[in-house]
């Protein structure tokens, strides 16, 4: 169902940007990887295959067993010999997975494979034995044999099966910017199904022609940079401006074609921006949300809300373990064992993990802030510093105790796999757990306007709010609204804190980091006023990010930042001090 | 009869007055300076821990010149004034020979001139930024050219040809990236190349190299968005020196921007096992590291060093001590390392006096074969070791991958490079 949601949310979104190209370009992604696919298997079949695979087996078996002196110069030499059978082998030498073991007195080369086991270099058997003998030792690698590997793997990986491997070796080729690689992007032009490798090896070529001593040639590439404007062609284009020698036509070539890719650079930048506005602005909105409806709208300085939202982080990472092997916890001397389901971590249900715990995490947080109502806050609505200190304390209390039961470390939340990654377009990264934040934020809203707007309790809520005596007068049970109220401010904190932990640390002390943002989020929103907490979160976000990416410093960025919020404030000091509520104005 | 039970008990007198200065041992007070408390505890508890390990295991070989080790052990509590403080009390009202201590620079820092005045010594075993030479302090970790530069040496050699350099704010970064943009210069690099931004003073020279966030950053979107565009061009690498918590939400961005550690690997150098305890490290798998020493080094003296210190967790008489999950990290060892250097410089010099182990440490004759290899102790106060990169693992354990032998530690690099 998450994908679903997440899946129509990028398609409204894609639609919004018109990139229906990526939909398109995709399906016939597959088709052809499925075409080439057949092709390679009918490939291996041939029993010509046999052949260049054995000799390609023998050729590298003799670079292995050669002396060290002579491994860099017989490796480069597989050229001769390219198979797909030595990517395996190659990659496992330069990882510390190539061994020489002494069977029955024959220097035997074996590769260790990800699942420890063992393979004969020869003929690619499996080994009985099932661990290295005690004394093995990897085959050592000197930097020169490790360049030497690198252009044997680099020219494998340009008949790779898979269309991204092939892109990105074509592209590595070109930026290498040898003129001599240019017969073989020619060769692998006519061959080539799938479209976007074909685009990758005409960038190519054309990154090897700005090398050109052709002038013809060179403004030929220049304009077809021009067109199609990658990021990944800037570098190269720079090295041609900066060289005085240069004749003007191709000078003028160049300035179009690097105008062309800053203007792509610029919108990219100008999308990025705004969508990581966007980003931040809600991660501050969630985080604030809560505070919002205890301190905003109840008027209560709760220097706990950062610890009542980093339950909500434990609680997700308590789901996570109950669904995977379990967690072991040791509080207070006492060490016991919490069962897990044992769930497959790439099953369904395992996945929806984290969806399930934002409901346990707002519960949770809920109560405990129910409990923190009853048991404290209830006997100093009339003395709001009092809270202050009050809730502080509980803040260090709670601090406290989930070091004692979780350790001082911090917590490994790992997401959920539909959550990682992201949607690129046209250069600008989306990562798929802030669209879910974003997502999230929008949703939190909306049910907190609704139950303050459209339900009966909201409407007690606004009552005990505005007055709570007459309130009182008319028959509300203010103590009940009080505590539903603020056990709603605080299960929202614990969604915030569950969410926070798809991006960053879970530990003892990280609601301190947050609790200044939300207050500043806050108080800038003008207290007591939700449209205000929407309108300043997703300001100070996108301020941030703006004066992040123009100034090129975040430090200085995050110190602007407070200094423009202080000085608003100067001006506009509305928003700190005419807190309409009324445990200000009984104090 | 009379003379006989005289002579008997001035016997047993004497005997009396023998026996317990044999039993009693001589001891030597020994300073532990670590914070304990406060943020930077958590990695610094650890280095507390490996030394009452070592003087345990002097201790129960005989100890040093005969005498058994005493650890006083005063806490930092992450407070840099406190440190001079707590330095000063060892120094002055324990009068204790050596030190073992600090972690963070500006503590050494601040500990520097209390050293200084009361001609102490301090061993610090914490890779550090360089440019700073006490002769009351042994730097028994990694100088800038026992991990930077290696570190730079094995992608140059990878076929790096861009390298964006990052931060946390503050000297050791900061330092570490001014010297490394020179050595990036020297070995052909362009400065195009050089990401993360130069700052320049009026003059044009250039002061600050590279991209640096505050502590506790915690939102790395743009900065992972430049360096997508950076390394869009290809070969490019990211050279990490942010500390602790902030490495997270980097990694998790990084991770999800869809770079991966084959397309842009990133060399961090502030985190080593210890550090992983407490990062979950999914999304550091294949990126890499630079250290004198890895756990999973395989070598005879690292595997009776990992047994023995687990062994001795187990039982260790340390209040609040950590028993589970633990693992050695470089810190750790070259900590562990310090005080067998120590040992051997006192042995070699006969006595406990500052002056005579300073001589015998400058000698150059002393040496330790520790978990790490060989250390060797030179005259510029800092120790000869092999230095190991590293890919990180699932498990927080590291790969090796290459190994520089030996390397000859240079404490001032600044201006060096060019020049040649």
């Amino acid at each position: 169902m998450a994908q679903l949601i997440i899946n129509s949310f990028l398609k409204l979104f894609s639609y919004f940007a018109q990139f229906n190209y990526y939909f398109l370009s995709h399906r016939s992604l597959v088709l052809s990887s499925l075409l080439l696919f057949v092709l390679v298997f009918q490939l291996y079949a041939s029993s010509d295959d046999q052949l260049r695979q054995s000799s390609a087996r023998s050729a590298i078996l003799k670079a292995i067993l050669a002396p060290e002196e002579k491994q860099p110069e017989l490796v480069e030499a597989l050229a001769q010999n390219l198979h797909p059978v030595l990517g395996p082998i190659l990659e496992a030498w330069q990882k510390g997975d190539l061994f020489i073991l002494d069977l029955n007195g024959k220097l035997t080369p074996v590769i260790r494979l990800p699942d420890s086991q063992l393979q004969l270099v020869e003929n690619a058997q499996s080994l009985p034995i099932a661990q290295l003998p005690e004394n093995a030792r990897p085959l050592e690698t000197t930097g020169k044999l490790r360049r030497a590997m690198r252009i044997i793997l680099d020219q494998l990986a340009l008949a790779d099966p898979s269309p991204e491997i092939r892109e990105n070796a074509v592209l590595k080729l070109g930026m290498r910017q040898n003129l001599q690689s240019l017969p073989i992007l020619e060769r692998l032009k006519e061959q080539e199904e799938h479209p976007k490798v074909k685009i990758a090896i005409l960038d190519a070529i054309s990154l090897i022609n700005l090398n050109s001593p052709d002038t013809t040639t060179k403004i030929k590439a220049l304009s077809h940079f021009e067109a199609r404007a990658p990021i990944f062609a800037r570098d190269s284009i720079q090295k041609i401006l900066a060289d005085s020698s240069i004749s003007p036509a191709v000078r003028d070539a160049a300035n179009k074609a690097m105008k062309a890719i800053e203007r792509r650079i610029f919108w990219t930048d100008f999308f990025g921006t705004v969508f990581r506005g966007i980003s931040l602005g809600s991660v501050l909105l969630v985080v604030a949300i809560g505070l919002a409806i205890t301190f905003g709208l109840m008027g209560i300085i709760n220097m706990a809300h950062g610890e009542i939202m980093i339950i909500g982080g434990y609680t997700v990472f308590v789901v996570q373990c109950l669904f995977g092997t379990g967690l072991a916890l040791a509080p207070f001397g006492f060490s016991f064992n919490l069962p897990g389901l044992g769930l497959d971590p790439a099953s369904n249900l395992y996945q929806a993990y984290f969806l399930i715990s934002l409901p346990i995490a707002f519960l949770i947080s809920a109560i405990v802030g129910l409990i923190l109502e009853r048991g404290i806050i209830q006997f100093l609505y009339q003395r709001p510093l009092e809270t202050l200190l009050a809730t502080w304390g509980i803040s260090l209390i709670l601090q406290q105790l989930f070091r004692l039961i979780f350790g001082p470390a911090n917590i490994p939340v790992t997401a959920p796999a539909w959550l990682t990654g992201s949607y690129v377009v046209e250069g600008v990264i989306m990562n798929y757990n802030r669209i879910f934040v974003i997502f999230a934020a929008f949703v939190i809203l909306v049910a907190t306007w609704l139950l303050l707007a459209r339900t009966p309790l909201g409407l007690l809520i606004r009552a005990v709010i505005q007055d709570r005596s007459t309130a009182a007068c008319m028959g509300v049970s203010t103590g009940k609204v009080n505590s539903l109220t603020f056990a709603f401010g605080s299960g929202l904190a614990g969604v915030a804190g569950a969410l926070l932990a798809l991006l960053g640390n879970i530990g003892p002390s990280t609601g301190q980091t947050y609790i200044v943002d939300a207050f500043m989020v806050v108080v800038l929103g003008g207290v007591g006023n939700l449209a205000g907490t929407v309108l300043s979160a997703l300001g100070i976000g996108t301020l941030d990010q703006i004066l992040q990416i123009s100034l090129r410093n975040p430090v200085i960025g995050k110190v602007l930042v407070l200094v423009g919020i202080i000085l608003f404030l100067q001006w506009k000091p509305s928003g700190l001090f005419t807190i309409r509520s009324r445990s200000l104005d009984e104090g | 009869m009379k003379i006989k039970s005289l002579i008997s008990f001035l016997a047993i007198a004497i005997f009396a007055a023998i026996i317990p200065s044999f039993a009693a041992d001589k001891v030597v007070k020994v300073g532990v300076l670590h914070s304990l408390s406060g943020t930077m505890a958590i990695s610094e508890t650890s280095l507390r821990d490996v030394l009452l390990f070592a003087f345990d295991e002097i201790n129960k070989s005989g100890g040093v010149l005969g005498h058994k080790i005493e650890p006083i052990v005063v806490d930092g509590a992450s407070n840099w004034p406190l440190f001079a403080e707590k330095a000063k009390e060892l120094l002055e009202v324990h009068k204790v020979p050596v030190v073992f201590g600090c972690w963070t620079s500006v503590s050494r820092k601040s500990v520097l001139p209390v050293f200084e005045k009361n001609n102490g010594l301090l061993f610090y075993a914490v890779q550090y930024e360089g440019e700073e030479l006490s002769p009351n302090i042994f730097y028994t970790a990694e100088a800038v050219n026992q991990q930077a530069t290696p570190a730079v040496d094995y992608l140059l050699e990878m076929g790096r040809k861009k390298f964006y350099l990052l931060g946390s704010d503050y000297v050791y970064p900061q330092t570490t990236n001014l010297i490394l943009l020179e050595y990036l210069l020297s070995k052909g690099i362009p400065i195009e190349n050089i990401g993360g931004g130069l700052r320049k003073d009026s003059k044009g020279n250039v002061i600050s190299a590279g991209k640096y966030v505050p502590f506790g950053h915690t939102d790395f979107q743009q900065i992972v968005a430049e360096i997508k565009q950076f390394a869009a061009s290809g070969d490019a690498c990211v050279i990490n020196t942010i500390n602790g918590d902030s490495n997270v939400p980097f990694f998790k961005e990084f991770a999800a921007s869809g770079l991966t550690a084959e397309e842009c690997p990133v060399v961090s150098l502030s985190l080593s096992e210890d550090e992983f305890r407490s990062l979950p490290t999914k999304d550091l798998v294949g990126h890499l590291g630079a250290w004198a020493y890895f756990m999973s080094l395989d070598t005879p003296e690292n595997k009776k060093f990992k047994e023995n210190f687990f062994e001795w967790l187990k039982t260790a008489n340390v209040p609040g001590i950590e028993r589970q999950n633990r693992v050695t990290c470089s810190p750790m060892v070259l900590s562990y390392s310090s005080v067998y250097l120590w040992k051997a410089a006192v042995e070699k010099a006969g006595s406990f006096e500052v002056d005579k182990v300073r001589a015998a440490l400058e000698s150059g004759e002393i040496t330790f074969l520790g978990p790490n290899g060989l250390n060797t102790m030179l005259k510029n106060h800092h120790t000869k070791k092999n230095v190991y990169i590293g890919e990180t693992k699932a498990d927080g354990q590291f790969k090796i991958l290459r190994q520089f032998e030996q390397v000859v530690p240079e404490p001032f690099l600044k201006g060096t490079f060019l020049k040649k």
